[in-house]
C-alpha cells in the first residue's frame, strides 16, 4: 500500500468529480420530475397511456443499468432520425443524463406511488368538503402527507444513483472512472488497487454525505408531521 | 436502420449463455446467503469488536459503486490469495486465477450485507413465544435454529431472496469489465461480429426482461399459496 500515491492523485479525480455531481443534480432532479409524472398519469388511469407506464417501470427495474446506457446511447439517435431530427453527435453526458433520468424516474414512481396510496381516503374527502379546489387540497393537504413515506425510498434512489454514475464510463464520459484508467495507462499498469480504493473512498464520503442529507430532511420533515390529530 | 432478423439471430446466440449466468448468479446467491446468515447472527447477539467492524463494512458497501469494488479485488485478490495461501503452504501463482473466481468473491460479500438485513428481518418476524416453546420441550440452540427458527424465517424471507437473485443477475453485467462472458457480455461479442450493437443490446434487456418477469411471476405464486395455507 502507497498512502502518499493515494494522496498525490487525489486532486486528479477532484478536478473531474463536477461531472459526476452535475450528472447526479441533474439526473435526480429530472428523475423526480418524471417520476411525478409517470404517477399522475398511473393514479388517474388514462387509458393507453398508464399500460405504457407501467411497462416502462417494468423495463426499467428489470434491465441492467449498463445496458440501458447503452441503449440510450445507441438508439436515441436512430429513433429522432426516424421524426426526421439529427443527433447523431449527441455527447455522452446528454446520453447518460437521459439515461439516467429514466432510470431514476422509473425508481421513484414506484417510492411515490405507494406513498401517495399511503394517504387516507378521508383525508381527500375531508378536504373536499371543506371547500377546497383539487389544487388546494394536493398542495395543503396530500403533498406535506407524502413526504415524510416518501422521503427513506428517495433516499435510497439518490444513494442508487451515486453507485450508477461509476458506469458512465462505459460510454466514454471522462469522469473519476475514466481518469482512472487513464492514470492505469500513464503508470504502466501498477499502482491500481490505490487508484480504485482513492476512488472508494471519495464515492464513500459521497454516500455519506447524501445519507446525512436525507436524515437532516426527514429530522426538518418530522416537526411538521402530525398524525391522528396529536402532535408526535 | 433496425433489422429484425438479426435481432433474432442475437437473441438465440445470447440465450446460449444464460444457463450460465442464471448458475453463477445461484452460486452467489448461496454463497452470500451464507455470509449474511453469520452477520446477522454476529450482529443480533452483539459480539464485541467483530460487531463494529460489520458496522464499518456494511457502510463501505452501501457507498461504495460494485464496479469499483470489482476493479480492486481484480487487482487485489490473487496477491491476498497468493499471500493467504503460501501461509499455509500451498504454491499458487497469482496470474492463474480466474476472473469468475473474482466475480464470485466480489458479488458475494457486497450481496452479503442486503442478505444480513433480510435475513435479520425474517428471524425478528418469528414469534418468540415458538422459541420459548421449543426450549421448554427441550430442544438445544441449534435444533431450535434448525428445526423452528430457520423453516418460518425462509419462508418469510423467500420473496426477497428471489428478489437478491434478480439484483444479482443485473450486477453480473459489470462482469464483462474483467472477461467474464455473461449475458450483457455475449450481446457486447454477438454485437461486435456484425457491428450492429444495437440489435444485440435490444435482445439482451428482452432477456432480462423475460427473466425478471418469470422470477416475479414465480414470487406471486408464492404468495398466493401462502395466502392459502392461512
Amino acid at each position: 500500500m502507497d498512502f502518499k500515491f493515494m494522496i498525490e492523485i487525489l486532486p486528479e479525480f477532484l478536478s473531474v468529480l463536477h461531472v459526476t455531481i452535475l450528472i447526479i443534480i441533474s439526473a435526480s432532479t429530472l428523475g423526480l420530475i418524471l417520476s411525478i409524472f409517470v404517477t399522475m398519469i398511473r393514479i388517474k388511469e388514462i387509458k393507453y397511456l398508464s399500460k405504457i407506464m407501467t411497462l416502462y417501470i417494468s423495463f426499467t427495474r428489470s434491465v441492467p443499468i449498463v445496458l440501458q446506457l447503452f441503449l440510450v446511447y445507441y438508439a436515441l439517435p436512430i429513433l429522432f432520425s426516424l421524426v426526421g431530427i439529427n443527433i447523431s453527435n449527441i455527447s455522452a453526458v446528454i446520453a447518460t443524463i437521459i439515461a439516467l433520468t429514466l432510470y431514476n424516474g422509473g425508481y421513484l414512481a414506484e417510492v411515490i406511488r405507494p406513498a401517495y396510496l399511503a394517504v387516507e381516503r378521508g383525508q381527500h374527502e375531508a378536504a373536499l368538503s371543506l371547500g377546497y379546489t383539487p389544487f388546494q387540497k394536493f398542495t395543503r393537504i396530500i403533498v406535506p402527507q407524502v413526504i415524510p413515506i416518501a422521503l427513506p425510498g428517495w433516499g435510497n434512489a439518490l444513494i442508487y444513483l451515486i453507485h450508477d454514475t461509476s458506469l458512465i464510463f462505459v460510454i466514454g464520459v471522462l469522469d473519476i472512472m475514466g481518469v482512472a484508467n487513464l492514470l492505469i495507462s500513464q503508470s504502466y499498469g501498477s499502482n491500481q488497487v490505490e487508484i480504485f480504493l482513492t476512488i472508494a473512498i471519495l464515492f464513500w464520503i459521497l454516500c455519506l454525505i447524501s445519507d446525512n442529507l436525507v436524515r437532516f430532511l426527514e429530522k426538518r420533515v418530522k416537526y411538521s408531521q402530525i398524525g391522528s390529530g396529536i402532535k408526535q | 436502420m433496425f433489422k429484425f432478423d438479426i435481432l433474432v439471430e442475437d437473441f438465440v446466440g445470447i440465450l446460449t449463455v444464460v444457463p450460465k449466468t442464471l448458475l453463477l448468479a445461484l452460486v452467489i446467491l448461496l454463497i452470500s446467503t451464507f455470509l449474511g446468515g453469520i452477520i446477522a447472527i454476529i450482529q443480533q447477539y452483539k459480539i464485541p469488536i467483530i460487531s463494529q467492524l460489520i458496522t464499518v463494512f456494511k457502510s463501505f458497501l452501501r457507498g461504495t459503486p460494485a464496479v469499483v469494488l470489482l476493479y480492486i479485488m481484480y487487482y487485489a485478490l490473487p496477491q491476498i490469495s497468493h499471500l493467504l495461501l503460501s501461509l499455509i503452504g500451498i504454491e499458487f501463482n497469482p496470474n492463474n486465477l480466474n476472473p469468475v473466481i473474482t466475480v464470485i468473491v466480489t458479488f458475494s460479500l457486497t450481496l452479503s450485507a442486503f442478505q444480513s438485513e433480510i435475513i435479520r428481518g425474517a428471524f425478528l418476524s418469528v414469534n418468540y413465544g415458538q422459541i420459548e416453546a421449543a426450549y421448554s420441550l427441550g430442544y438445544n440452540f441449534l435444533q431450535t435454529l434448525w428445526r423452528v427458527i430457520v423453516p418460518q424465517a425462509l419462508t418469510e424471507a423467500l420473496p426477497d431472496f428471489l428478489n437478491s437473485y434478480m439484483v444479482i443477475i443485473k450486477a453480473l453485467s459489470l462482469a464483462f469489465l474483467i472477461t467474464v462472458v455473461d449475458i450483457f457480455a455475449k450481446a457486447k461479442i454477438v454485437g461486435a461480429m456484425t457491428f450492429r450493437y444495437l440489435e444485440a443490446f435490444v435482445a439482451a434487456a428482452l432477456i432480462y426482461w423475460c427473466i425478471s418477469a418469470l422470477l416475479t411471476y414465480l414470487v406471486n405464486r408464492y404468495e398466493i399459496s401462502l395466502r392459502k395455507g392461512h
